[in-house]
C-alpha cells in the first residue's frame, strides 16, 4: 500500500514535468541558498580558526601589573607553572619595548613595520615549537647579562639578510642587536609570511626591560598542556594570581581559544540569521507547493470521488496527496543540494578574485545537506497537508458529479 | 435471515433555505440476494439519492438502511469506505475510469484499497478483464477504447472484489443502443451467475430487462413488483396525484 502510494505520487509528479519543476523552484533556490550560506559559514569559521591558531589557541597571555606593593616576580610565575604542570606546560615572559626604547625595526635602510618584536626567555622558542636552523637560540646567560642579541624568524632572514642572518646586526629604535640564530619557518607559503609568526625578532627579556626602563615583567605567554582544558588553565592561573595580588585589578589572563570561541559564536549567529533569511525562500517554496496541490486537488476532484467510491479511506487519500507534495519538495531539495554544491564550487573559484587577502572557502557540510533534505521533505508534508486534507474530506457524491 | 438490502422508512431530507427538500421520503423495500432489480424514476424522483444510499456513499437522515444485516446509518466515513470496497461494485454512466492508469491498473484499484498483494492483484485483474472480453488490452489506456469497451472495464472493476451487490447507475446512458444491449446482456449474465444486480435508470425499456421494478416518484415508492406487469410501465404523468399518507409504511 505504501509502495503503491509512492508509485502513484511519482507517476503524477512525472506526468506534469514543467509544472512540477516550477513548483520546485522555490525549494531549489531555498535549499541552494542555505547550503551555500552554511558552507560559507564553515569556511569563515575555518579561516578564523586558522588565523587564531597562528596566534596559538593553546597559549595563554598573562598580564601582571601588580597591585599596590604586591608584585609577581618571574620566578614566582615559573613556580606556578611547575605546580600546575598538568595544565600549563611552560611559561615565558614576553615583553615589548616601551618608552624611549620603542621604535621600528630597521635592517640596513629598510623598515619592517609588521614584525613582532618581543623580549622572551631562553625556553620561549622551544615552547612555541620553533627550531633553530642557523646559529644558536637565546640562552640563560643572555638573560643574566642583558645581552643585546636576538634570534629572527625565517621571513626576516630570507628577505632582509638574504638567508645569512647570523652574525649580522639589526636596529630597533636607537639600539643595535646582533643576530645569533635563525628560526625554522612556520608558514609554508612564502608570500603569506609577512606579519606572521615568521616575521619576528626575539630578544632576552631582561635586555628589553633594562633598555625600556621597566621595573618588572608585566606580560607572559604560557603554553597549555591540553587545549581542551583551556578554561581550567585560565581559571587556575587567575586563582594563583589572585592569591598573590589579592585584587582582580592586578592581572589579566587572556586565552586565544576563548576568543576563538567568542568569534565562532558571532559567526554562527550571523550564519543563523542569514540562513533564516534564506529559509524565507523555503517558506515561499512551501506556499507554492501548497498552491499547486490545491489546484491539483480541484483538478482531480472526480478522480478522488472515484477512488472513494471504490473504497479509498480518508487517510489513504490524505497519504496520497501528502506523499505527492513531499515527493515534489524532496526532489526540489535534491536538485537544490546539487545546485548548492555547484554554486559553492563556483564561489570558491570566483571569491579569491575579489578578496585576495582572505582564504575563505565555501565548504558545504554533510550535516547541512541532511538537514536541507529533511527540511524540504518536511515542508512538503507541512504544506501538502492542508490540500491533502481538503481532498480527503471531499464528499464522494459531489466529487463524482464534478466536471 | 434478513434481506441483503433492507430499507426501513429511509428518508433523506435536505435543507434548502427555508424549505426542506425530501429527496427520499419513507422508502421501505427489501432486495434479496440474487435478485435483479431496476430502480426507475424520472429525474428528481429520488433514484439517485436511493442509489447513493444503497451504495453507502450517503447515509439516510431518518430511517434505517441495512446492508447484509449491518446498519449503515451508524457507520463512520472510514467504515463506509471499507464497506463500499467489500460489498459493492459500482458501474457508472460515465464509466469513471482513471485516465492515467491502464486497464489492469484501473481494475486493480479496489484491490489496492483492500490491501491485496501485487501478485494476487495481477492474477485477479487479468481474470475479470478476460471475463468481460478485454484480455488482449490489459496495458491499454481507457481513452484508447470505445465507450462499450470502457463500460466493460468498469464492469470488470465492479466485479474484481466479487462483491455481493453490483450497483449500475444508468450503465447504458452514454452508449448507443447496440452496445447498450451488450452491456445489459453482461449484467444479465452476472445475475445468472448469482450476483445481486441493482440497476438504476430512467428508461423503461432498459428497466424491463430486470426481473423486478421499483418505481420512485417524488422520493416515494409508487410501484414495486414484477417488471412484466402492466402497472410497472405506468407513465408517471398519467398517475393521479397520490396522497402522501398512502405511501407511508
Amino acid at each position: 500500500m505504501i509502495f503503491e502510494t509512492f508509485r502513484q505520487a511519482i507517476q503524477n509528479v512525472w506526468s506534469n514535468k514543467l509544472r512540477t519543476f516550477l513548483t520546485m523552484l522555490g525549494i531549489i533556490i531555498g535549499v541552494m541558498a542555505v547550503i551555500v550560506i552554511v558552507g560559507l559559514g564553515n569556511g569563515m569559521t575555518k579561516s578564523m580558526r586558522d588565523s587564531f591558531s597562528a596566534l596559538g589557541t593553546n597559549t595563554l597571555s598573562i598580564q601582571v601589573w601588580g597591585y599596590g606593593s604586591r608584585t609577581v616576580p618571574v620566578e614566582e610565575m615559573y613556580d606556578i607553572c611547575q605546580r600546575h604542570s598538568n595544565l600549563i606546560k611552560a611559561v615565558s615572559p614576553q615583553v615589548n619595548f616601551g618608552g624611549n626604547a620603542s621604535g621600528t625595526l630597521k635592517i640596513g635602510t629598510t623598515s619592517y613595520r609588521w614584525s613582532n618584536i618581543s623580549g622572551v626567555d631562553e625556553n620561549f622558542t622551544e615552547m612555541k615549537n620553533y627550531q633553530i636552523v642557523q646559529g644558536r637560540g637565546l640562552q640563560y646567560m643572555d638573560m643574566q647579562d642583558n645581552k643585546q642579541v636576538c634570534v629572527i624568524g625565517d621571513y626576516l632572514n630570507r628577505v632582509a639578510f638574504g638567508g645569512n642572518g647570523v652574525g649580522q646586526t639589526l636596529k630597533i629604535g636607537a639600539n643595535k642587536f646582533r643576530v645569533v640564530g635563525v628560526l625554522s619557518a612556520k608558514v609554508s607559503d612564502p608570500t603569506m609570511q609577512q606579519g606572521s609568526d615568521d616575521d619576528c625578532v626575539y630578544l632576552p627579556y631582561t635586555t628589553v626591560i633594562r633598555l625600556s626602563s621597566q621595573s618588572m615583567v608585566d606580560c607572559y605567554t604560557a603554553m597549555m598542556a591540553d587545549e581542551s582544558l583551556a578554561n581550567e588553565a585560565k581559571t587556575t592561573m587567575e586563582e594563583e594570581l589572585m592569591s598573590i595580588l589579592k585584587s582582580e585589578n592586578g592581572y589579566y589572563v587572556y586565552s586565544a581559544s576563548e576568543w576563538l570561541e567568542e568569534m565562532n559564536k558571532m559567526i554562527n549567529m550571523v550564519i543563523v540569521i542569514l540562513t533564516g533569511i534564506a529559509s524565507i525562500s523555503l517558506l515561499v517554496g512551501g506556499i507554492g507547493i501548497m498552491n499547486i496541490m490545491l489546484v491539483s486537488v480541484t483538478e482531480r476532484t472526480r478522480e478522488i470521488g472515484i477512488r472513494k467510491a471504490l473504497g479509498a479511506k480518508e487517510r489513504t487519500i490524505l497519504a496520497q496527496f501528502v506523499v505527492e507534495a513531499a515527493t515534489t519538495s524532496a526532489l526540489g531539495g535534491v536538485l537544490g543540494i546539487a545546485l548548492g554544491y555547484v554554486m559553492s564550487m563556483v564561489a570558491n573559484r570566483v571569491l579569491p578574485m575579489f578578496m585576495t587577502d582572505t582564504t575563505v572557502t565555501v565548504s558545504p557540510s554533510f550535516n547541512s545537506i541532511v538537514v536541507a533534505f529533511g527540511i524540504s521533505v518536511g515542508i512538503g508534508v507541512l504544506f501538502g497537508y492542508l490540500p491533502a486534507r481538503r481532498a480527503a474530506r471531499l464528499n464522494p457524491i459531489e466529487a463524482l458529479r464534478y466536471d | 435471515m434478513s434481506a441483503l438490502i433492507e430499507f426501513d422508512a429511509v428518508c433523506k431530507y435536505y435543507q434548502m433555505g427555508d424549505t426542506t427538500v425530501k429527496a427520499a421520503d419513507h422508502i421501505t423495500m427489501k432486495i434479496e440476494k440474487g435478485e435483479f432489480v431496476a430502480i426507475v424514476g424520472q429525474s428528481g424522483s429520488g433514484k439517485s439519492t436511493c442509489m447513493n444510499i444503497i451504495g453507502c456513499l450517503d447515509v439516510p437522515t431518518h430511517g434505517t438502511y441495512r446492508l447484509n444485516g449491518r446498519d449503515v446509518g451508524k457507520m463512520n466515513r472510514n467504515e463506509l469506505a471499507a464497506i463500499r470496497n467489500e460489498m459493492l461494485g459500482f458501474i457508472f454512466q460515465q464509466y469513471n475510469l482513471l485516465p492515467k492508469l491502464n486497464l489492469m491498473e484501473n481494475v486493480e484499484v479496489p484491490l489496492v484499497y483492500a490491501g491485496i498483494s501485487r501478485a494476487d492483484r495481477h492474477v485477479r485483474a487479468r481474470e475479470v478483464l478476460e471475463q468481460v472480453g478485454l484480455g488482449d488490452k490489459l496495458k491499454n489506456r481507457p481513452n484508447q477504447l470505445s465507450g462499450g469497451q470502457q463500460q466493460r472495464v468498469s464492469i470488470a472493476r465492479a466485479l474484481v472484489r466479487n462483491p455481493p451487490v453490483i450497483l449500475a447507475d444508468e450503465p447504458t446512458g452514454a452508449l448507443d443502443s447496440h452496445t447498450g444491449r451488450e452491456v445489459l446482456g453482461l449484467l444479465q449474465q452476472l445475475h445468472k451467475q448469482g450476483h445481486t444486480v441493482v440497476l438504476i435508470t430512467h428508461d423503461n425499456s432498459i428497466a424491463v430487462q430486470a426481473d423486478r421494478i421499483i418505481r420512485l416518484e417524488d422520493g416515494q415508492v409508487v410501484y414495486d413488483g414484477d417488471s412484466h406487469a402492466p402497472e410497472a410501465m405506468v407513465q408517471p404523468t398519467l398517475l393521479p396525484e397520490t396522497p402522501e399518507k398512502e405511501e407511508q409504511a
